[in-house]
Parts: C-alpha cells; structure tokens; sequence
C-alpha cells in the first residue's frame, strides 16, 4: 500500500514536472518562432505613439490686465476610416454645417491614400459648428437600432488652441496677428515672437503607463504686459476717426508716451484690421508701412522739427530767449530763397516769437549760425536717421541727409532746420523731443512692461537713451513753447493744464516739387509743463479742411489731451500744486 | 519521589527510527517545496499586485496630464471669451445703452486719500502657486522601510 502509495506520487510528480517542462520548451519555442519578430515589432510599434502637443500661446495684456490677445478653442474635425460606416451621412452632415462640397468631401472619404486610416476633413472650426456635428452623431448614435451604430460613426473631433483678439480691431497696430501657422506678425507679435510662442510639439509618447513620468512637457508660452492704456487707446481712435471726418485727412495718427519713462501709452493709426481675420490683411493695406505708420512710415515733419533746432541753438550757446533777429520775410541760403509760411516779413522779433509764429527765417538764421557741423550733430545725437529701439517690428530708421552725402546740399542745412528735406517716422520725433521734456535725457520709447512666466511677473526696467542738451536747456524750452502756446491762444491749450508743444505744417513733395495744396499737418506737446506725464502726436495726413496744423492737429490734440488726463487720472494743475504743498 | 525505570538505549533507538523513517523525511521534502512555492506565489502575488497597481497609476496621470492641458485650454477659451464680452467697444456699448455718458472734466472732483497709492500696473503673478516636487511630497510616500528605519537610527542615536 504504501509503496502503491509511493508510485502514485512519483508519477504526478513526473507528470507535473513534464508539464513545467513542457510549458517553458512552449515558451522557449514561441519566443523563438518566426512570428515571435512581428510580435516583437508589433509591441515596439505600440510601445510610443506620435503625438502633437498644443502649448498655449503666451497672453497679452494692457498694463491694467486687460486680455488684449489670448486663445480660444478650434476643433479638427476628421473621419476614422477603420470604424466608418456611413461615408454618405459623414459627408452629407459635414457638407452641410461646415459649408463644405459634398461630392468633394466623397471622394476623399471613399478614395484615401494608400495606407491611412485617419482623414482630416476641415480645421480650425468655431465650436458652435463643432458642437453641432457632436451634437448631431450622439443624437444619431441613440437613435441607430439595438446593436448598430449611428451614421456618424467614425467621426472625430479634436480641439486645439487658436490665437483669439477678444478687442478685434482694437490696437491693432501694436498687436500684430499670428497666422495659423503658428507665426507672428508685425508689431508685438512679430517683434516677440519667440517669447511668445508655445509652438505645437510632436513627439514620441511612451503608451507604457509605467513610463507615464516620459510625457514630455511643453511648456507655454511667456504672457507679456504692455505699457498700453486699453481705454486711452479706444479714446485715441475714437478721436483719430472723428478727426479724419472733421478735417477730411487721408490718414493720421495719435500717439501717446509717457515722456519721463517711454512707455508708450496708446499709438492709435486710422488703418486698422480686425485681427481675428488677418486674411484680410491685403483688402486693408497697399504696402507694410501702413500697418503701424508711428513707427514705419516716414515723412517730412515740418514745423514740429523747430524745437529741436531751436534745442540745439540754444544749448550750444548760440542764442538765448531773449536773442532779437530782424524778419524780413525771406532769406537765400544755397542759392535758394527761403520765405515765411505766410511770404511775410514779422520784423524784430525775439525766440520767443520765432517759436509762437512759426517762422522759417529764423530757423535759418539759428542753423546757419550753429554751422552745418554743430547742426548735424545736434541732430544725430536726437537720433534722426537711426531707429528708436521701440519694441515693435517693422520701424523704419528714416533719413537725415548730411554734408558729405551725394544728395545733401546747402539749402539743407536752412530747409532741414524747419522740417523740411527730412524724413522721420513720428516716433522718432517723439524720441528727440522726449529730450525736451526729461530734463535733456532722451527715452527709448517701449510697449513692453512686464513679463509673467511660471507664476511670477518680470519687469522690463525703462531704457534712457542719449543727453543731447543740457537740464536747463530743456526747462528754458518747455518755458519758451507753453509761453508761445499762451501768448497765441492756440487750440491747443488745455483748460486746467499747463502744456507745452509746437504745431508742424509740412508741405508734400509731388514728383520732386513740394504742393502748397497737400500738406501734412501736425502737433507734438506734453503735460503738465511742471511735472510732464504725458506726450502727445497727433499726425493727420492732407487734410481738406484746413492746411495749417494749428487749426486742424493742435484741436485734435486738445481733445486728446483733455480725455488723458481724466483717463490717466492726472488732477488740473491748481488741484496738484495744492495737495503738493500739503 | 521515585523515578521510573525506563529502558533509555531502546527510547533514543525508537527516537531516531522515528527521525529517519523515510515518509518522515518525504514529507519534510515535500513540506519544503511547497513553502518554496507558497512564498514564490506570494511573491509573485505582490509584485503583480504593485505591479498593476503602478500600471493604473500610470494610466492615471496620462489621463490627468491629457485633462490638464485641456483644462488649461477651456481656461484660456473661457478667459478670452469674457475679454470679449468685456472689451471696450461692448463695455461703452453697454454703459451708453444704460444711460451713462463720458465724464467731462469739470465734473470731477479730485479728493486725497490719506495713505492711497495708485498702482502703476496691473500684477499678474500668482501669489500662491502649489507646485508638487521631491522636498514637498512626505516621506510617508518615497521612503523605503530600510530608509525609515535608518533615518529612526540616526534620530535615536543623537537624542
């Protein structure tokens, strides 16, 4: 029995031990199999999978946290051709929400490549229409009958960040778009593009979940605050648009900076686009400088261009204010003969006067005096015919003609020193005269203000350029220009502030000729003259009404002005004066 | 008291017949083996019990790190979508429609504030931004016991 016992044991023992043995030869026979490659394959072909990841494009703000470009959510709507059952109900409802040709959509459907099993039918769709067709296969799918599936069975919905412009057409110019490739363009955009850019990543992701710590990151893109007041800005194009009806100009502009610092406040231009449709771009605009013409377009400032030439004679000691000339209407310089803007003569007049009447002939006497080399590098060091350093894309460096060039010649140095034979974008303008306004000290002028990334908000500090000309120079100046404001009851004055500034009518070259009949009119001031804060330009180009800017641009930058300082908070000067002395 | 007689040479006889009998020394062999068994099962139990269990945590964070950036997305969409229902153009629509007009500047009245700054702009950092990393988790979570009870050593040893 026990040796029965015994027998019995031995044989299961050798039995489960041939069926161990049998086991690891199947293992060992398996692993070793022709078809143990393909499995092989097959595991490492489902090991990772591509995927494409979507950051999210750095946000902009305006400097009081307004979204001035963020995201918004656009779906890819395709067709799994492995689970597709009805190419006809795919094609007949996708045709119909998306706008699309149904016999097209067929033919892709019914004749993919070789090899596919995905087919992207449409991209970038609003999720209304997206919705509508989820909304459209749930309600098919809960009809079908038990056990079938819905016609739209098969199409698929994958949702992706999209660049979105919630204020439109709202500082376009500074904005700049993105395009659906991912590329910014113009302005902010362009300028800070790489910054800004969460670009998509596609890249192999481990399907193994114990290598799920594999997922790649991408990280977003850096969000970015703006110097730009959003509400100053709609107030200027409120004005620019009003202006170009009143006046009947062909363009303009207004710009505002914050003249101790740079930052730029608002740059409103009259060409504006609504970003979110950046296709239109050409319907828009004829060439590039139109899109921000504050920073790209150049042109001849005419009178304006007097404070700096006016800065220079007075820094390097040439005259004072109360230096006396005698007007005689008309001066010859080059061969040339130069006259007033009225063909008048205005006798003896004082700084004062030259600057409060505008007057040409004693622009010529004062760069006549300096010498074309004093002239000259007065003007450099204001930083005509260089870039400004603003933090846009596009801006043009302008051209400042000087003795030496092929083109310069004598009557230059008279026609330059008001404005004319110059060519300047109305950003540098506002850069030299910054110097006018800081106490000498020129700014760079700027719409970035900070930088946030991974939680924490990084400051840009404000950039000063070059001292051209000296404190007190500046003071007499600003002194000099708000007197002349005063003294002349200009349109510009503004009730409850003192502001100093000097109107520019620039005549238009026409094929080679300056047209008395077209000009360019303008106005550059600041406020208020004690403790400046804000720096206006106001450019309206070949206006109708009027072909003086005294009476077109110096009005329009009153009402700007007006609007500032209760948009800035800026209390009339009497209030201030009086809670400075508490 | 009297101790029993006993016969020792024949008792350390039967004890080691007893010790030698061969289905004794089976059934040691027999006992060994399925202890070598039971422990591998159990083994294998727990390191397919960690194991699925690190699989399902790993599927886990795929799918939350899938729903972060689409959380992230309805974030930005949501955000956009109220910048729009707050832009200037519908914000001045809004207020005229309700019966507001721009301000003029007579009509203000400047007032001191004893101790007001006004801010310059706006702050966007996030003042309070929880990030998980190794100095934040417990230790409770990626300490090993051979590592808790070393750290328990050393404690003790310089209280």
């Amino acid at each position: 029995m026990r040796q029965q016992y015994g027998r019995r044991s031995q044989v299961l023992a050798g039995a489960l031990a041939f069926f161990a043995l049998a086991i690891v030869v199947q293992m060992t026979r398996i692993q070793n199999s022709p078809e143990a490659d393909i499995f092989r394959q097959l595991s490492k072909d489902y090991a990772y999978e591509w995927r494409t990841f979507y950051p999210n494009r750095g946000e902009i703000y305006d400097r009081n946290g307004r979204l001035l470009a963020g995201e918004k959510i656009v779906y890819e709507v395709g067709v799994d051709l492995t689970i597709m059952t009805d190419p006809h109900a795919i094609s007949f409802a996708v045709s119909d929400a998306l706008d699309m040709d149904y016999n097209q959509l067929m033919e892709v459907i019914q004749n993919p490549p070789e090899g596919i099993s995905y087919i992207v039918l449409a991209d970038y769709i609003e999720a209304s229409q997206a919705n509508y067709l989820q909304d459209l296969k749930k309600a098919l799918n809960e009809q079908a009958p038990e056990g079938s599936m819905g016609g739209l069975t098969g199409l698929q919905f994958k949702s992706h960040p999209q660049r979105s412009y919630p204020e439109n057409a709202l500082a376009s110019n500074i904005l700049g778009f993105v395009n659906r490739e991912g590329r910014g363009y113009f302005g902010v955009e362009e300028k800070y593009d790489s910054l800004l850019a969460g670009n998509p990543v596609t890249v192999l992701v481990p399907t193994d979940p114990n290598k799920a710590f594999e997922i790649p990151n991408a990280p977003n893109g850096t969000t970015l605050v703006l110097t730009i007041n959003r509400d100053l800005q709609a107030a200027a194009e409120d004005i620019l648009d009003t202006a170009l009806g009143t006046y009947g100009a062909q363009d303009g502009i207004i710009a505002i900076m914050d003249p101790k610092s740079g930052e730029m406040l608002a740059i409103a231009t009259s060409r504006r686009m609504d970003l979110n449709e950046f296709w239109n771009y050409d319907a828009v605009y004829d060439n590039a400088t139109e899109f921000n013409p504050v920073i790209s377009k150049t042109y001849e400032p005419g009178s304006v261009m007097k404070i700096l030439t006016m800065a220079a004679a007075l820094d390097s000691g040439t005259v004072t204010p109360e230096t006396t000339y005698l007007d005689t209407g008309e001066i010859l310089i080059g061969g040339v003969t130069i006259q007033n803007w009225d063909r008048n003569p205005w006798g003896v007049q004082n700084m004062v006067g030259c600057l409060q009447h505008s007057l040409n002939i004693c622009m010529v006497n004062l760069s006549t005096q300096m010498g074309a080399n004093t002239f000259y590098n007065y003007m450099d060091a204001f930083g005509f015919g260089h870039l400004t350093g603003v933090d846009l894309a596009w801006e043009a460096p302008g051209r400042l003609k000087v003795p030496g060039d092929a083109d310069w010649y004598p009557v230059d140095l008279g026609t330059n020193a008001f404005g004319q034979g110059v060519a300047v974008t109305p950003l540098q303008m506002m850069s030299a005269v910054s110097a006018v306004a800081n106490n000498g000290r020129m700014v760079i002028p700027h719409v970035l203000y900070a930088m946030v990334r991974d939680g924490r908000q990084y400051e840009v500090p404000d950039q000063f350029g070059t001292t051209p000309i000296s404190e007190q120079t500046a003071d007499t100046l600003s002194e000099m220009l708000a007197i002349s404001l005063e003294d002349e009851s200009s349109e510009a004055l503004v009730p409850g502030y003192r502001v100093a500034g000097k109107t520019g009518t620039a005549q238009i070259p026409v094929d080679g000729y300056y047209d008395s009949s077209q000009t360019n009119t303008s106005f550059i001031g600041w406020g208020p003259v004690d403790d400046p804060q804000f720096m206006i330009y106001v450019w309206l180009e070949r206006p109708t009404e009027s072909p003086w800017g005294s009476e077109t641009a110096a009005p329009v930058f009153s009402e700007m002005a007006q609007r500032a300082v209760i948009l800035l908070d800026i209390p009339p000067d009497a209030i201030r004066q009086q809670l400075a002395k508490k | 008291m009297n101790i029993p007689n006993v016969n020792l040479p024949n008792v350390n006889h039967l004890i080691h017949a007893y010790r030698v009998a061969p289905w004794r020394v089976q059934r040691q062999w027999i006992g060994n083996a399925l202890l070598v068994v039971v422990v591998f099962a159990m083994v294998a139990a727990l390191y397919l019990n960690v194991t699925s269990r690190t699989a399902i945590a790993g599927r886990e964070i795929q799918d939350l790190t899938d729903a972060i950036a689409a959380s992230q997305q309805v974030s930005s969409d949501l955000q956009t979508q109220l910048a729009g229902l707050t832009s200037a153009a519908s914000m001045e629509k809004r207020a005229r429609e309700m019966g507001f007009r721009p301000v003029e500047p007579g009509e203000l009245e400047y007032l001191v504030v004893p101790g007001y700054v006004a801010k310059d702009a706006v702050d966007l950092s996030s003042s309070a931004q929880p990030q998980l990393n190794v100095l934040t988790i417990p230790p409770e979570y990626n300490q090993s016991l051979l590592d808790w009870v070393d750290e328990r050593l050393v404690t003790r040893r310089y209280q």
